[in-house]
């Protein structure tokens, strides 16, 4: 199965401030953003729509610090397109320009500003981070590390899936079948089961689902270290 | 080291059968007849058809697929009561190195093996770093696993396995997907190994390295003994 790794938000090796500001501070910044989107119209919608427009403008000029790639911008934009066309219209209608303009830009800024996360922090360093957040639950029970791995799983299954898309249309229209939703659906799930399978067994046998062990004297462990 | 130490795995009268999940089938598949066998030789092959059998025992060897009747032991661990130990002792490497390697890039699959070790982070990331550079990879070490060839993958996908140092390692026909230059890089790596290996190939070539080879055929042994014999009986037995 071909992966299509570059469908996918992922890390862009450079170093921008971006790229050297701790983990937590960006977690910090785009917090702000979101609340500010959030948050501003309740004040008014003037005033509402004018912060949004500030944030936007950072977050694309964020883009530009971190010397991010212009079409990188634009896919995320576009991934969304349809759907911002879509809230826009109606919130146009049912509130008036400046309300679907405010709207529009506070997904559009928080979209971005996670873009610019995503791309300047190596995906481990993003893993350490989340099982950071999530260690004060483990006395509850929670297991930070398995779920950080769970996060990293999916990050990594979702080119997979892509990719299982694209061969499956191109092996229907191969037998003239783009038509036909069966062909073009049914062996996406069935890819995407075996490789969720796959991928198991292939933790299983990797150890990492496996309880830590105790003491390293459990018998027939490899050579000691 | 413990790895060049003798290993050994031993299967008493270890059997698979698989229940049909279709209720009106008829009863339980036999897809591995009860075995008995001592495995302590360096290097051993295990050659057959497709659907012979191949997997299924090699999967019997680190705990993936429990016999259903008998035991497997590996150095005296049973899979079944000690599915943990015996997987750190038992390194995996599957056919479909992409199914196998779980992180977005080289370095951080490495870096989740290394993750048992609990090391400071920089230290884990240096010594990932070290171990791709024994393999030559150290200059794909953050590219996209996607865009690396089947060969650098398959490299990719043994150190991931070999980084938390097993001492035995058993590969699922590790060059069906390689092209031949990389099938010989991989001769080569497994021919260095300290391990024990044990591995199921349809290259007579690598069978041959072996010092010992098994011949499955519908799910029992057909033949056990040197590689030259072996693959002369499974070419009779293809016909
Ligand atoms: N989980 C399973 N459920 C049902 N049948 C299986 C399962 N695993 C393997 N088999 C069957 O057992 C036989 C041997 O499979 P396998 O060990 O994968 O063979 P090989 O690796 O030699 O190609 C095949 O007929 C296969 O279809
Ligand atoms: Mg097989």
């Amino acid at each position: 199965m071909r992966g299509h790794a570059h469908l996918v938000a992922g890390y862009i090796p450079g170093r921008s401030p971006f790229h050297r500001m701790p983990l937590w501070v960006k977690a910090v910044l785009l917090l702000l953003v979101a609340v500010l989107c959030l948050a501003s119209p309740a004040v008014s919608v003037p005033a509402g729509a004018a912060v949004t427009t500030a944030v936007l403008l950072a977050a694309v000029a964020s883009h530009g610090v971190a010397r991010l790639p212009w079409g990188r911008l634009w896919r995320a934009v576009k991934l969304m397109l349809v759907f911002l066309v879509l809230i826009a219209a109606y919130q146009w209608w049912e509130h008036g320009a400046l309300v679907a303009w405010q709207v529009v830009a506070a997904i559009v800024a928080t979209v971005l500003a996670s873009n610019v996360l995503t791309a300047t922090t190596p995906v481990d360093e993003l893993l350490d981070g989340l099982a950071a957040m999530v260690r004060p639950l483990e006395r509850f029970g929670a297991d930070p590390e398995r779920f950080s791995l769970t996060v990293a799983l999916m990050l990594r299954s979702i080119p997979f899936v892509i990719g299982a898309f694209s061969d499956v249309r191109d092996a229907a229209r191969a037998r003239g079948l783009e038509r036909n939703l069966l062909a073009r659906s049914l062996p996406v799930v069935i890819a995407t089961v075996g490789y969720a399978r796959a991928t198991g067994e292939a933790l299983v046998a990797r150890g990492l689902g496996d309880p830590e062990p105790d003491d390293d004297a459990s018998g027939g462990t490899g050579p000691g270290r | 080291m413990s790895a060049s130490a003798r290993q050994s795995i031993v299967l008493s009268a270890a059997g698979v059968d698989i229940v049909p999940a279709d209720a009106a089938a008829a009863g339980p598949k036999t897809i591995l007849k009860p075995l008995t066998l001592e495995l302590a030789e360096q290097r051993i092959a295990v050659i057959g058809a497709n659907g012979s059998g191949k997997s299924t025992l090699l999967r019997l060897l680190n705990g993936l697929v429990l016999p259903s009747t008998g035991s497997v032991r590996v150095n005296g661990l049973d899979t079944a009561a000690d599915g943990a130990a015996v997987r750190r002792t038992v390194g995996f490497v599957f056919t479909d190195p992409l199914s196998q390697l779980v992180m977005p890039t080289p370095v951080e699959d490495v870096e989740l093996s290394l993750r048992r070790l609990k090391l400071p982070k920089k230290e884990r990331r240096a010594r990932a770093l070290d171990i791709l550079a024994g393999y030559r990879l150290a200059h794909l070490a953050g590219n996209s696993i996607y865009e690396l060839s089947g060969g650098e993958r398959q490299m990719v996908a043994l150190a991931t396995v070999l980084a938390v140092e097993p001492s035995i390692l058993v590969l699922d026909e590790p060059s069906t997907l390689l092209d031949l230059r990389n099938t010989r890089l991989l001769r080569e790596r497994l021919a260095s190994l300290p391990q024990q290996v044990v591995m199921s190939t349809h290259d007579l070539d690598l069978a041959a390295d072996c010092g010992r080879v098994l011949v499955v055929d519908d799910a029992g042994i057909a033949f056990d003994g040197p590689p030259d014999d072996a693959v002369a009986r499974y070419r009779a037995l293809v016909g």
